[in-house]
């Protein structure tokens, strides 16, 4: 598509007979033809390169985050200290490009401060106005890439979360199915122990070492089941941790995106209040020169009738 | 090859962004290019006028922000220094436009300027361009100078429009010079070139004999020749990135005059009552709140062809479903509060649900706002259907379009009744073109009523005179002879005079149908069908001298273009055949300008105006 839309040629074809026209020397032209063809990028403001650089490392989180997506997601590849590994890089990562942007934001928020002390303040701040809204732009671009970078890592982080959960929700399964089975054979072991002990009536000699064995059996199962009851405790318990951790992870983005929005408001209230104030004085100046205008104009007319009253009255 | 208008022109757009580099990486971040597209990372947009409105339905402010624009801007207004950035420019070819962009240059106002202007650039202007920079001694800012060819509003995947207005009056204004009408035919037939290069295909082109679809025809087909004779061209390229396909889509013009009625018409749907009524522009509402109407609302895109009473209902149900949603969530998370078990399963049924519930709060918020948005627009479209009793109206042009009925007293109770000035017009006009040969007493006491409300009569009376004219020629119109009859109407009268005619005569005889319609089917069929074998037909791609292979089709895929003034009525129509048929047909359509009745008819006055019919004094609101 570009070749055929392309019609800077013809552009240069008529930039080059217009400047003939103009009388361009021909070192001029020369210059003005390479130009065209070697292009030396415009200096840039320290802010713009600023902000190139946390894209850059913005893109840097993208492609880190992408290369270990595998790694982090996939069960069997990676294991949990290492998935913790991931997370905290990740969140260092964020961190410094966030600080990164506000530093950037509060660069453009000191520049229009600054320039607005000078006692040109407001000319140079209308010409300002432009550069102003490009930057914020600037900013509002990062700190949406970050936020959709950030989204993309969080799901990867829920599907980890659905995963533990899962993994432990069958575990505390087939502990209900073993703890079930352990108090089956318990049931048919009380039969048999009230069977043997009908035939034990019979041998009578053998019956104390059978009790003992017995009081011995009793004593293991009535552990085991206790360590059973424990372990699904612990299980129960951990799989809360995880739901609460998870459940106050999405609160915390919720309160950010608020305590954000909260900010902004409270800014422009105050700079509303602000206006109101300096509105309210120029306002006030107005009345005042009014009033002085007033009395000024009277007196110059009260003096007017009678200078010219007196030369009238002089002129006779 | 699928006809997919929107997504193409999306795509250029999104390419004129990112200042041609080759894109792509997969993520679809725009990521992984070099050096250069991070240095050009922050763009500023400049527009003018036109071109914003161009720009308005395809992308979001937000969605140019993906694309690194930091702000857009108008080219009028007065802009102040961005030292850094490289800029985009995306305006009309004019000379003024040049002259601001060489005033930009000269002050530095930006870091680099990619210039591209909506339609092919003139070589005048051009070099108005290079000689102002070269004064100026900028010249090594203009980094690019494109021609885009975009210059076309796409509302809708299948539906656009080329902005520019009042085409109907223009051509057929009985005072209008040679000049004029050759000046606007070369501007429509430049428009839908811009569509046909866009879609990369080189389409047939049937329109009827005689007229203003003829001419644009020709102009079309005259430059598509030009531009193919040279190699590489766009068509060559877009054929290169897609399979070369053996379909042609074919392109149907006709004039607003071949089917008048539709223009006018009051329809019951949701889409034609909010245009018509509400004025909806570049799908943007401006009821004391601004709406966006268009694919990005399931509502809409659902339910924007029903019925209006149907349309109700509907919010209603979604009313009830969305109540009936927050009510289990709030049930869910604050009522399984009450009894408090550590019961394991129950917890982790809770906190699942009140996860599920935070996660479905802000698509429960967009839900609410999109069913008060259309509450809004519904209780508002009640409100001036009551006032103005649109109801009888449609019913009334219901019954004589359709089924030839008549309904006197109706009809002179809406004349005398509730209803603007233009309802009542438009109902007298359609009466008017429903019946070839109303009776004398019927048609005094339309106008007397019409009188008596104060309307202007000049649309009327334009339209009366038309078929007037017509009729005179009534003795020779028996559809045998139709070839006679077109060829004296021609000779004596031009263009205006033969569709009407065939426009009432295919009304009367299907009613059902909009002539449109079926002469759209009948021409993707092919097969020999009276209406439309004496339709001209013209290839660009066929050798000019040789006759071989006239290819009529079956055809696939169609675009219709109706010079004049589309409409939304036309558009469903389309719609619905590119449906119904059993084989997948698609079809686009577009207009040079998207009319309601209310405009149409202001339009129709201006011609009767110029005609000099005038009426009553004018009640033609300011524009």
């Amino acid at each position: 598509m570009s070749r055929v839309r392309d019609r800077t040629e013809d552009f240069k074809e008529s930039v080059r007979v217009a400047a003939l026209g103009h009388g361009y020397t021909e070192s001029q032209l020369a210059a003005l033809m390479s130009s065209f063809i070697i292009r030396k990028p415009a200096p840039k403001l320290p802010f713009t390169n600023a902000a190139i650089k946390t894209l850059e490392s913005v893109r840097e989180l993208e492609k880190f985050i992408v290369k270990h997506r595998k790694d982090y997601v996939d069960l069997h590849r990676t294991t949990e200290q290492e998935r913790d590994n991931i997370e905290h890089e990740v969140g260092v990562f964020v961190k410094a490009c966030k600080e990164q942007i506000d530093i950037l934001k509060n660069r453009i928020h000191e520049e229009k401060s600054g320039s607005a002390k000078t006692w040109l303040g407001t000319s140079d701040e209308s010409s300002r106005l432009d550069l102003i809204a490009h930057q914020h732009g600037v900013v509002l671009i990062l700190s949406e890439r970050l936020h959709s970078v950030t989204a993309q890592f969080d799901r990867l982080r829920t599907m980890r979360f659905q995963d533990a959960i899962n993994r432990a929700m069958p575990r505390k399964r087939i502990q209900k199915k073993r703890e079930t089975k352990a108090a089956e054979p318990s049931k048919p072991n009380l039969v048999l122990k009230s069977d043997v002990s009908k035939v034990e009536d019979q041998e009578v000699s053998t019956a104390p070492l059978r009790v003992q064995e017995q009081l011995l059996d009793d004593e293991t199962r009535a552990l085991q089941v206790e360590l059973i009851n424990l372990l699904d405790a612990v299980q129960e318990t951990e799989t809360k941790m995880i739901e609460m951790s998870a459940l106050n992870h999405l609160m915390s983005t919720h309160v950010l995106q608020q305590a954000q929005q909260i900010q902004y408001l409270y800014d422009q209230a105050v700079e509303a209040t602000n206006n109101v104030e300096r509105g309210n004085k120029e306002l006030s100046q107005a009345i005042q020169r009014n009033s002085s205008s007033r009395t000024f104009l009277l007196l110059f007319f009260f003096v007017l009738t009678f200078s010219v009253l007196f030369l009238d009255w002089y002129s006779k | 090859m699928a006809l997919t208008l929107r997504k193409k022109q999306l795509d250029l757009i999104v390419r004129m962004l990112h200042l041609n580099q080759p894109q792509g990486s997969p993520d679809g971040f725009g990521g992984g290019g070099g050096d250069g597209e991070e240095e050009e990372a922050y763009k500023i947009l400049v527009m003018d006028n036109p071109c914003i409105a161009l720009l308005a339905p395809v992308i979001r402010v937000g969605d140019l922000r993906k694309h690194g624009v930091t702000l857009h801007l108008n080219i009028d207004k007065a802009r102040q220094q961005v030292p850094d950035a490289p800029a985009v420019y995306l305006v009309r070819p004019t000379p003024a436009n040049a002259d601001r962009i060489a005033a930009d240059a000269a002050a530095g106002l930006y870091a680099s300027f990619h210039v591209n202007f909506s339609t092919s650039v003139p070589r005048p202007v051009l070099d108005r361009l290079a000689t102002a920079v070269a004064a100026s001694r900028c010249a090594h800012r203009v980094a690019r100078v494109a021609d885009q060819y975009l210059d076309f509003v796409c509302l809708e995947e299948g539906l656009f429009s080329l902005a520019q207005p009042r085409a109907y009056v223009a051509l057929n204004d009985p005072a209008a010079a040679e000049a004029d009408i050759t000046a606007l035919v070369d501007a429509i037939s430049l428009g839908l070139f811009c569509v046909v290069a866009t879609l990369g295909t080189v389409p047939l082109i049937r329109c009827a004999r005689g007229g203003p679809a003829e001419m644009v025809a020709a102009a079309l087909d005259a430059r598509l020749r030009d531009h193919l004779i040279a190699k590489p061209n766009l068509f060559t390229e877009a054929a290169a990135t897609t399979v070369a396909s053996f379909q042609r889509p074919v392109l149907c013009l006709f004039d607003r005059n071949f089917e008048l009625s539709v223009g006018i018409q009051h329809d019951w749907s949701y889409r034609p009552l909010v245009h018509d009524v509400l004025g909806l522009k570049l799908n943007k509402l401006k009821l004391p709140e601004n709406y966006d109407l268009d694919d990005s609302d399931p509502f809409w895109v659902a339910n924007s062809w029903l019925q209006f009473p149907k349309v109700a209902e509907e919010i209603e149900a979604q009313l009830a479903k969305y109540k009936q949603d927050v009510d289990e969530v709030n049930q869910r998370t604050g009522g399984g509060r009450d009894g408090v078990e550590f019961d394991g399963t129950d917890l982790i049924g809770n906190t699942r649900h009140l996860m599920n519930a935070v996660n479905s709060l802000p698509e429960l918020t967009e839900r609410k706002k999109m069913i008060d948005k259309h509450t809004n627009i519904a209780t508002a479209l009640l409100g001036h259907i009551k006032e103005r009793s649109l109801d009888g109206y449609c019913e009334c042009e219901n019954g004589m379009l359709v089924d030839g009925t008549l309904d006197r007293t109706k009809l002179m109770n809406l004349l005398r009744g509730n209803g603007t000035k233009e309802d009542k017009l438009r109902l007298a006009v359609t009466y008017l073109l429903s019946f070839e040969t109303p009776l004398p007493s019927d048609l005094e006491q339309v106008e007397a009523a019409l009188r008596e409300s104060e309307v202007d009569m000049s649309a009327f009376l334009y339209v009366k005179r038309i078929k007037s004219l017509n009729s005179q020629f009534a003795g020779a119109s028996s559809t045998a002879s139709k070839g006679q009859f077109v060829d004296w109407a021609e000779k004596l009268y031009g263009h205006s005079l033969v569709a009407v005619t065939a426009g009432v005569r295919n009304l009367l005889s299907d009613g059902k149908q909009l002539a449109i319609t079926r002469t759209v089917e009948a021409l993707m069929e092919g097969k020999p069908n009276p209406e439309v074998d004496n339709y001209l037909l013209f290839d660009p791609r066929a050798p000019k001298s040789g006759t071989g292979g006239q290819f009529r089709g079956p055809f696939r895929e169609a675009i219709v273009f109706m010079i004049g003034g589309g409409n939304y009525i036309e558009y469903r129509s389309l719609m619905e055949l590119a449906q119904r048929s059993q084989i997948t047909k698609q079809v686009i359509y577009g207009a040079t300008e998207i009319l309601n009745g209310v405009e149409f008819i202001q339009q129709l006055s201006e011609l009767g105006q110029k005609a000099g019919l005038g009426g009553v004094s004018s009640s033609l609101p300011p524009q």
